[in-house]
């Protein structure tokens, strides 16, 4: 579905590399002209060779159909009203959603179906559940219960310091044996990935295993998928876009305090 | 004249009686535009009937008015939605005009229905009939699903399939019905139709295709003077274009006429699927182009005296005119006007029939031939189905989910026969939910540019166009209804209801209600399982029929079985097929193996007792 040449793929990341640094000096930005970022559908291209190669099998992109760009189209667009925000937001929630439990393990399962024949299916080891970093990860509770009606959800609260810039965990209220459980991590954007690796360190010291958390994620940057995979290789991130420039106003837009 | 009453069986006569007593107050206040509705509702050609006692009539019509003068509300929450008014939509009322939705009638003939679609007593009836045939009662005892009128019957069993595997249409028969003026053709129909006993029946006539009169020919027409019985008072191209088109069963807007105003009225009627066609008229066989049509022709040979008693009795006592203006209306055109253009066409007629509809032989010869007919055309398109295609590769236009671990997962728990209705609507709903998202992903995009608050540009992608509709399949595909609705903000649904019929295991078509313009929306269509393929490829006939190009179409579905994929493929290629498994077999039952069971049943808690 998505092509690009090398030669294009090259010229996309130099411009990717460009814009990263420019999003890190938000006021300068605000200032410019407004930047031609590449398409989305090159971008998806480029990295879907490159994720491999560059970020190991852990990360995985959402299957990237033109229903998938569109939504990430509307969920960009500064035009869109808060009703239609949300509504597409919550859409593009629930495939991601969908598509996390998908990393979960299962085991084989047999069942004879009403017309007597057997069905060869699979059946989901039980013993999952879901933590929200407060404040956007919890617009993703909603599409996880759509899912799994009774499962069970913790949260990190994860604050940053208005200076240093650092992240440090003020709060965090987990299942009691979360430690025996997967856990799927619910965050919708990451710019640097710094929040993200509090909230991973404070469920290791809960003692959950790294190859047991599945990020829930909607939009990444390069640098903070770099960052978070470098910090934990066996962590497994989904996500439906990597994009330089992260749409850091979906948590104020999606509760509508903006 | 008589009102048609619409009721599923028996309790027609009581309603009639309500209705009649409510028509009285009314009646007071108009017997003179009450006569003149009678005339516009009885000329207009939509179904005008035996005559009944006057009082009756008058009574009625007068009811009529009252509705079409504003008494429409106090009507609407009257829990009498039984009878329909046939007359109600002539005036300026226009009930229902407003709706964005238009139906054609499941019943064949030509009663509009508007009003008492809208009603839920009137849904409630057939909703019963429905469950009564999963049931296995109706088909047992076919008077089940007879919808009565005041003096006659008309049946509307389901609508086999008017086409056949490819699925290409499969012409109606068209019977043509010619004679002079008051010489019984609307009688004849109307037997023919009762003894016919054949579902899906349109009855067309000639006087909804009279010209628009301008203001010269209104002041002749008042004074007798404008001649109703020359073929240059009809548009015979308009007639010929419907005609032509109904015959390649295709949904067709009826002109109609309004004789008051001498002009059309500015809403139509709709017409469309009838597996028989009764066109009548007094120069029915005027034109070579429409004869060309007509698979039967029948000419209805009344004496002349009867006919003018006949017009004289109906048009004083129900027309409100005057001895001397009918009788000079006779004398200087309508005779002649027989004499000349009517007559000498008998010759055209295969069947002449005498005495009208008294004539008990004549009509039993014709049913029996039209049945001859009917039988010849028809063919048993399920088993043909289920027994072609087998081992050939998959066909492009099936576009199947990735088969993940969640799809199968849910797959497991919805297949399985001890899940809980509880579970069982839980997990097909998140699977309809991906089927759906899939199935829009199919659209045409295109590349758009936003600008985003992050001050950047961002190039995505939008829907081609925002014109969608959702039209699901009864009653499994209302299932599906609710996630189409999750997805795409205010879309319009239309239903179309198919049922098998169990003596013949075909599929049979017998309710439908689709968006008026649906020809430009693209068209999502939903049935939760497709087995042999029969319900869906009729429904998407019914689309077709109704002008959505082919490409516009997808079908949606949690589980298909390979034969039904192949038969909708191959019938109509351009339709794009989703769905989020593929089943190998059907059994003699028709049920996909290992499939679901009956999806329909399980999701709405109405299983037999007996199993499989």
């Amino acid at each position: 579905m998505c092509t690009g040449s090398p030669s294009s793929n090259d010229s996309q990341s130099e411009e990717a590399n460009a814009t990263t640094e420019q999003q890190q000096q938000p006021e300068q930005e605000a200032t410019e002209q407004p930047i031609r970022t590449p398409t989305h559908a090159i971008v998806a291209a480029a990295k879907a060779e490159e994720i491999l190669a560059e970020y190991g099998s852990n990360l995985k992109l959402l299957e990237c159909n033109s229903q998938v760009s569109e939504l990430l189209t509307i969920i960009r667009d500064k035009n869109t009203t808060r009703s239609d925000f949300k509504f597409y937001a919550d859409r593009l929630i629930r495939l991601v959603i969908e598509e996390s439990l998908n990393q979960l393990p299962y085991t084989d399962c047999d069942v004879e179906t009403p017309t007597g024949a057997i069905y060869e299916g699979l059946k989901y080891r039980s013993g999952n559940c879901g933590v929200s970093i407060i404040r956007s990860g919890e617009a993703m509770e909603q599409g996880l219960r759509d899912c799994c009606r009774s499962i069970r959800i913790g949260k990190i609260l994860v604050e940053s310091d208005a200076n240093t810039h650092e992240a440090r965990v003020v709060y965090a209220r987990f299942p009691d044996d979360i430690g025996s459980r997967q856990v799927l991590l619910m965050y919708p954007i990451m710019s640097t990935g710094n929040t993200v690796l509090q909230a991973v360190n404070v469920l290791r010291e809960h003692g959950v295993p790294e190859k047991c958390i599945i990020l829930s994620n909607l939009f990444c940057t390069p640098v903070a998928a770099r960052t978070v995979v470098n910090a934990f290789p066996q962590l497994k991130i989904l996500t439906s876009e990597l994009h330089p420039v992260a749409p850091n106003h979906f948590g104020q837009k999606y509760f509508g305090t903006d | 004249m008589s009102s048609i009453t619409f009721l599923c069986s028996k309790s027609n006569g009581n309603n009639n009686h309500s209705d009649v007593q409510r028509g009285k107050p009314a009646s007071a206040f108009t017997s003179a535009s009450a006569s003149v509705a009678v005339a516009a509702a009885a000329a207009s050609g939509l179904l005008t009937i035996a005559v009944q006692p006057q009082q009756q009539s008058k009574v009625k019509a007068a009811a009529a008015v009252a509705k079409t003068n504003g008494h429409i509300d106090d009507r609407s929450d009257v829990t009498e939605p039984l009878y329909v008014d046939p007359y109600a939509d002539l005036g300026n009322g226009n009930i229902g005009g407003g709706d964005i939705l238009f139906c054609c009638p499941a019943s064949p003939t030509t009663v509009p229905t508007k009003t008492a679609l809208e009603s839920p007593m009137r849904r409630a009836g057939r909703r019963q009939r429905t469950t009564s045939i999963g049931n296995q009662t109706t088909t047992a005892n076919p008077s089940e699903c007879i919808i009565r009128a005041n003096n006659r019957t008309i049946y509307t069993a389901g609508r086999p399939p008017w086409y056949n595997c490819a699925g290409q249409q499969v012409e109606p028969f068209v019977i043509g019905i010619c004679g002079g003026s008051a010489s019984g053709k609307t009688t004849v129909a109307e037997k023919i139709i009762e003894s016919l006993d054949v579902p899906w029946v349109t009855l067309l006539s000639m006087d909804c295709f009279y010209k628009i009169l301008n203001e010269k020919q209104h002041e002749q027409a008042l004074i007798n003077e404008y001649n109703f019985d020359h073929p240059d008072a009809f548009d015979i191209e308009l007639l010929i274009d419907v005609l032509t088109k109904l015959k390649e069963g295709r949904k067709v807007e009826v002109p109609v006429y309004n004789f008051v105003t001498h002009g059309r009225e500015t809403h139509t009627k709709t017409m469309y699927g009838a597996n028989v066609i009764i066109f009548e008229g007094i120069l029915t066989f005027h034109s070579p182009e429409v004869l060309r049509l007509l698979d039967m022709k029948i000419f209805v040979d009344t004496d002349p005296d009867i006919r003018l008693a006949r017009r004289l009795k109906r048009d004083i006592s129900q027309r409100g005119r005057d001895l001397r203006g009918v009788l000079k209306q006779y004398l200087n055109m309508v005779k002649p006007s027989y004499a000349n253009y009517i007559a000498p066409t008998m010759a055209h007629a295969d069947i002449i029939v005498p005495r009208g509809g008294e004539n008990k032989v004549a009509i039993h010869l014709i049913v029996q031939h039209v049945h001859t007919q009917l039988q010849l055309r028809g063919f048993k398109l399920r088993e043909t189905l289920a027994n072609s295609y087998k081992d050939q590769p998959m066909p492009h236009s099936l576009h199947l989910l990735d088969p993940t671990p969640q799809i199968k997962g849910l797959h497991t728990f919805i297949r399985c026969r001890n899940t809980s209705r509880d579970e069982f609507i839980f997990y097909s709903k998140r699977l309809i939910r991906l089927v759906i998202e899939y199935a829009l992903s199919l659209f045409p995009f295109k590349m758009t540019t936003v600008e985003t608050p992050q001050g950047v540009l961002y190039e995505g992608k939008r829907m081609a166009s925002r014109k969608i509709c959702g039209v699901s399949i009864l009653r499994a595909g209302e299932t599906m209804e609710q996630a189409v609705c999750d997805v795409c903000k205010d879309i319009r649904i239309g239903k179309i209801l198919i049922q098998t019929n169990l003596k013949t295991g075909e599929p049979e078509l017998y309710y439908l209600r689709l968006p008026k313009d649906i020809k430009d929306y693209k068209v999502i269509l939903m049935d939760a399982t497709v087995a042999t393929g029969a319900a869906a490829m009729m429904a998407i006939r019914v689309l077709l029929d109704h002008d959505v190009p082919e490409d516009n179409i997808i079908l949606a579905s949690l589980l298909m079985a390979e034969i039904g994929v192949h038969s909708i493929a191959y019938a109509f290629p351009k339709v794009k097929i989703v769905t989020s498994a593929l089943d190998p077999e059907i059994n003699s039952k028709f049920y996909v193996i290992p499939g679901i069971g009956n999806f329909g049943d399980r999701y709405f808690g109405t299983e037999p007792s007996d199993d499989y």
